[in-house]
């Protein structure tokens, strides 16, 4: 009897620890999602009640009228232009560049193998640094335009290094088979490599994909003309004015009743929803280990 | 055996041209990579000669007057220099102090029982990882600005002063190790994850029939196992220290916080572009001595790593 009230205790005991465990955790999680939450559920607030300094949880009186102000700006237009060319040639030139360099190296016996590994790896233990930088884009006359955020983002050592190893684990029968068939290496590599690295390849591309939707400082630096700024810059322009319309253009006379927080928010929710949508596919990857488990090389 | 080693003879007869002849198209796919890691890594290198010259850019690199050492002379006697150095080295060291985090979070990870739960948790913290610099720097002053921001209404409701966060000094670094914590905690779990998922199952099994609770399988089986993942980690992060993600701090500096938000870059952003000034040269050495620092703190501790034996373990 008593050792059963004993293992009745210990199973309370259990279920309390798991029960705390899992709050703290809840807790934790809701730090991360209630700054979003928040932001958008003021976005969609009306004016009004927004004035009336109320702490909003849910809005009581709905408005798009944020997001007509917001995507109506001629300046917002320009900035998702930039960003959506950023974004839209950046990311397939990033997968196929680093793809193709990384084939290259998974070939074992391939001449200069060795040198052109050392040569991509030192890249990412070496930076010339901002300035250096700086120059080598106006000498290559890239100045101004949006190749200076696409071009040097299109290969980098650590995902050829991923890419490389991923590579090397494919099995060498098929491809062996196929140039047995007479497949030209191009062709074996379009139709049996890529094929096989869908899931891989899919990782890559959704992370260079908000890699390039994120893209800030390259902008910030390379470019002197503000109607080029992409979303991001346009954003944090933005959110940090204390006058919004010095930073767009409004023909609208929404921008008059609508406050300018919730502008501002409604920028925010636009510069990130991107991201929230393409976020469960990339989620789905982690925990295959891609990130973690090939950085062996 | 036998054969095998004849074949690969017969490889190795062949001329060297050959032999890259065969692998033509094999170079073609990797052509656009090599390129771009020539034009936009290894180019820009010739431009660290600015360094050592009074570098004019009208006259280019080619005609500019070659001045030596002078510019790190100068560096090293420049007050400015070590407030920067002063600046990074605090930012990183408070980062440190987070160094334990992921690692506690990635333990009560893995001590959840429902998949469901520990999948709608983990797609929560990891989400912050992939939000931009300019959006975290917004979502900030969106809830710590001192007129509208929701914190400061909060304090507000409960009777306090409203307080300007982001222009107050003494809130600067605190806010650097919140923003990191927010973004990185999760994400920063995973290889743990990764290294907890790797113990062997048995070790819990015998710890079980031998009475131990949950907490003591934590302590006395899951960390001794991940230890050497902890190690490296540790060890890598002590590589980066005179690194710091550069998008936060300057999306983070202001007026009021300069003094203590001025790390390398800003300077170098500041003086070498931003202002159309003609420090090139100075500001190149400030860059070259940070890269040249941080290459060796890189390669020293991952030979630590590989003395260590731990090269495996990532």
């Amino acid at each position: 009897m008593a050792g059963k009230n004993k293992k009745l205790g210990m199973k309370a005991k259990i279920f309390l620890g798991q029960s705390v465990l899992d709050i703290i955790l809840f807790l934790l999680a809701a730090v991360m999602v209630v700054p979003f939450i928040y932001v958008i559920m003021v976005s969609f607030t009306d004016g009004t009640v927004y004035e009336a300094g109320k702490l909003i949880l849910w809005p009581e009186k709905w408005s798009l009228e944020a997001y007509e102000l917001v995507l109506s700006g001629s300046g917002f237009g320009n900035a998702l232009k930039a960003t959506l060319f950023i974004t839209l040639i950046g990311t397939p030139m990033n997968v196929l560049f680093n793809a193709g360099l990384a084939y290259m190296l998974s070939k074992k016996n391939l001449p200069g193998r060795t040198i052109i590994n050392k040569l991509v790896m030192f890249t990412m233990l070496f930076g010339a640094g901002m300035i250096p930088n700086y120059i080598n884009m106006s000498d290559l006359g890239l100045l101004n335009t949006w190749w200076a955020s696409i071009l040097p983002g299109a290969c980098g050592a650590y995902t050829v290094m991923v890419m490389r190893s991923f590579f090397e684990g494919l099995p060498a029968e098929l491809e062996e088979a196929a140039k047995i068939d007479g497949c030209s290496t191009i062709r074996i590599f379009g139709i049996i490599v890529l094929p096989l690295s869908k899931a891989m390849l899919a990782t890559f591309t959704l992370f260079a994909a908000v890699s390039y939707w994120n893209t800030y400082f390259s902008a910030v630096m390379y470019l002197t003309r503000t109607d080029m700024y992409p979303l991001q810059v346009y954003l944090q322009k933005i959110v940090l004015s204390a006058n919004i319309s010095d930073v767009i253009d409004m023909s609208s006379d929404l921008i008059n009743t609508v406050p300018t927080e919730i502008m501002k928010m409604a920028t925010v929710v636009v510069a990130v929803v991107p991201i929230l949508c393409v976020y469960p596919f990339l989620q789905k990857h982690f925990a295959k280990g891609v990130m973690v488990g090939a950085v062996k090389g | 055996m036998s054969k095998k080693r004849g074949s690969v003879v017969v490889a190795s007869k062949k001329s060297l041209t050959k032999r890259i002849y065969e692998y033509r198209w094999i170079y073609l796919l990797g052509i656009p990579g090599m390129l771009i890691l020539f034009f936009f890594s290894y180019l820009p290198m010739k431009g660290l000669l600015m360094a050592f010259q009074d570098f004019n850019p009208h006259l280019g690199i080619s005609g500019s007057t070659w001045v030596g050492f002078k510019h790190f002379a100068k560096l090293f006697t420049d007050a400015k220099f070590y407030s920067m150095l002063k600046n990074t080295l605090t930012i990183s060291f408070l980062s440190l102090l987070t160094f334990p985090a992921p690692i506690i979070l990635a333990l009560l990870l893995n001590e959840v029982r429902a998949q469901g739960y520990k999948k709608v948790i983990q797609t929560s913290i990891y989400l912050p990882h992939f939000i931009s610099w300019p959006i975290v720097a917004s979502l900030a002053f969106l809830l710590l600005s001192k007129e509208q921001g929701v914190i400061n209404k909060i304090i507000e409701s409960l009777g306090g002063e409203a307080h300007a966060f982001l222009f107050d000094k003494a809130w600067t670094y605190p806010i650097i190790v919140i923003e990191n914590l927010w973004k990185g905690v999760g994400w920063g779990s995973i290889v743990y994850l990764a290294a907890i998922s790797g113990v062997d199952q048995d070790l819990y099994e015998a710890a079980r029939i031998d009475g131990a609770n949950k907490l003591q399988q934590m302590i006395k089986i899951t960390l001794p196992c991940i230890a050497p993942t902890v190690v490296v980690m540790l060890i890598l992060k002590m590589g980066s220290i005179i690194s710091v993600d550069f998008e936060q701090i300057f999306l983070l500096s202001n007026a009021m916080n300069r003094s203590q938000t001025e790390v390398f870059e800003i300077y170098i952003y500041n003086y070498g572009i931003a202002s159309g000034s003609t420090q090139y040269s100075y500001t190149t050495a400030i860059g070259m001595f940070k890269s040249v620092v941080n290459t060796s703190l890189v390669i020293f501790t991952n030979w630590i790593v590989n003395r260590l034996g731990y090269n495996g373990v990532l």
